[in-house]
C-alpha cells in the first residue's frame, strides 16, 4: 500500500487530467501584480486589504516623482500570482473590462516594477498604444484585453526574446499592459522597458517595432497593412514615456 | 491517535495551494484532446522559466475557475461591474427610455 502511495505521489497531475486534486500547476516566466484604479478607488483606505502592506512608491523627491507617490496612493493593488492555473482562477472572477466603470484602469505588471514611469524599470521605456472608440468595441475589448494578457504572461509579446537563442541573456522588453475605460474609448498598452532615443538606435528599434507588429496582428488580430486611426480610434502606435511627457510636436512616434 | 496520518483522499485546502510547480514540461502528458506548449518557445528553458502559447493558455479557462484565496473582496477596492445598458441608454435615440432618470 505504501508503493501505491509514493507511485501516485510520483504521477504528475495536472488540472486537465484532475480539476479537483491535481498536484503540479503551471509556472510563468515571471510574477505578475494586477493592479487597479477608478474614481470609486480614490480617497479609500482600507486599512486590512493587501494594498495597505504595499511599500509605498519608493520615488526620489522631485516634484513630477512627488506627484505620482500621490497618483499611487489610489491605484489598489488587486493581486499577484505566478502560475497559469491562478492567472485562470483570477480572471474567472473579476470585471472584465466591458463592464468597468468610466475612467478605470487595469494595469498588469511584473511583480516588482510599479506601473508608473517613475519605477527604474520604465523610466526609459515607452508604450505601444491603441484607442479604440467605445460603442464599435464593447464587444471586442474585452477579448483584446485577454489577448493581450496572454501574450504578456505567456511572455510571447516580444519576439526576439520569445525566439532567443538559448545563449541570449537578454531580458524581455515587456514591463506590463494596461487597459483604460474613458467614456468615448478604450486604450490598450504595452509597456516596454527600453525605447529607441535616436533613429541611430536601429536594432532596438526593430525589436520594438517587432512588440508592435505582434500585438497588431497577432494579439489584436487586425491585418498588418490595416488603417485604424479615424474619429477616436489611433494607429497602433509607439511613443517613449521622455516623448510622452513634450507632447505634441517634438514626440517622434512610431506607428505599425 | 491523533497521530495517524490523515487519509490521502480527505479534502486538501485547495489544490492551487498545495500543487508543485513543474519543473520539466517534457515530463508532463496531456489527456488526449489537450495541446502542450508549444516546445520551440521552450528549448532549453529551465527553472520553471517556460513560455506559453495562447492556443495552450486558453485550454485552461473552462477549468480553472475557483476564486484565489488571496483576492481580496473586490468592493473593498471599488472594484464593481457596471451596468452598462446605462450607457447605451444615456446615449438616446434606440433603446427603452429609463424610467427613473437615475442618470
Amino acid at each position: 500500500q505504501e508503493v501505491d502511495m509514493l507511485q501516485q505521489a510520483e504521477t504528475l497531475k495536472t488540472v486537465f487530467s484532475d480539476p479537483q486534486n491535481f498536484n503540479v500547476k503551471h509556472p510563468l516566466y515571471s510574477p505578475w501584480t494586477l493592479w487597479f484604479d477608478s474614481p470609486a478607488t480614490k480617497g479609500r483606505n482600507l486599512p486590512q486589504t493587501p494594498i495597505s502592506s504595499f511599500p509605498q512608491t519608493p520615488v526620489p523627491q522631485t516634484p513630477g516623482n512627488v506627484a505620482a507617490g500621490g497618483w499611487m496612493d489610489d491605484i489598489k493593488r488587486v493581486i499577484s500570482f505566478d502560475s497559469v492555473e491562478e492567472f485562470w482562477g483570477l480572471y474567472n472572477n473579476i470585471v472584465p473590462p466591458s463592464q468597468l466603470p468610466q475612467k478605470a484602469n487595469y494595469y498588469l505588471f511584473k511583480e516588482g516594477i510599479i506601473p508608473a514611469w517613475e519605477d527604474e524599470a520604465n523610466k526609459n521605456g515607452g508604450k505601444w498604444s491603441i484607442q479604440l472608440p467605445k460603442d464599435k468595441n464593447r464587444n471586442n475589448v474585452d477579448k483584446m484585453w485577454l489577448y493581450t494578457m496572454l501574450a504578456a504572461i505567456g511572455e510571447t509579446f516580444d519576439p526576439a526574446f520569445a525566439n532567443a537563442e538559448p545563449t541570449d541573456t537578454r531580458e524581455s522588453l515587456v514591463t506590463g499592459v494596461i487597459v483604460s475605460t474613458r467614456p468615448q474609448f478604450y486604450r490598450i498598452s504595452i509597456w516596454t522597458r527600453q525605447a529607441p532615443q535616436s533613429d541611430e538606435d536601429v536594432k532596438l528599434r526593430d525589436r520594438i517595432e517587432g512588440i508592435g507588429k505582434h500585438f497588431k496582428t497577432s494579439v489584436l488580430q487586425y491585418s498588418e497593412s490595416q488603417k485604424l486611426g479615424g474619429p477616436l480610434a489611433t494607429e497602433v502606435e509607439f511613443l517613449s514615456h521622455k516623448d510622452s511627457e513634450k507632447k505634441g510636436k517634438a514626440a517622434r512616434k512610431i506607428v505599425v | 491517535s491523533s497521530t495517524k496520518q490523515t487519509p490521502i483522499s480527505a479534502p486538501l485546502p485547495s489544490a492551487l495551494a498545495t500543487a508543485r510547480i513543474i519543473e520539466d514540461l517534457g515530463r508532463v502528458s496531456y489527456p488526449e484532446g489537450i495541446m502542450s506548449p508549444k516546445p520551440e518557445l521552450n528549448v532549453n528553458a529551465k527553472n520553471g522559466k517556460f513560455r506559453y502559447d495562447r492556443e495552450f493558455l486558453l485550454q485552461f479557462m473552462s477549468i480553472c475557475k475557483e476564486k484565489p484565496d488571496h483576492l481580496p473582496p473586490l468592493d473593498a477596492i471599488g472594484l464593481e461591474p457596471v451596468d452598462q445598458s446605462q450607457f447605451t441608454m444615456s446615449r438616446g435615440g434606440s433603446g427603452r427610455r429609463q424610467a427613473s432618470g437615475a442618470m
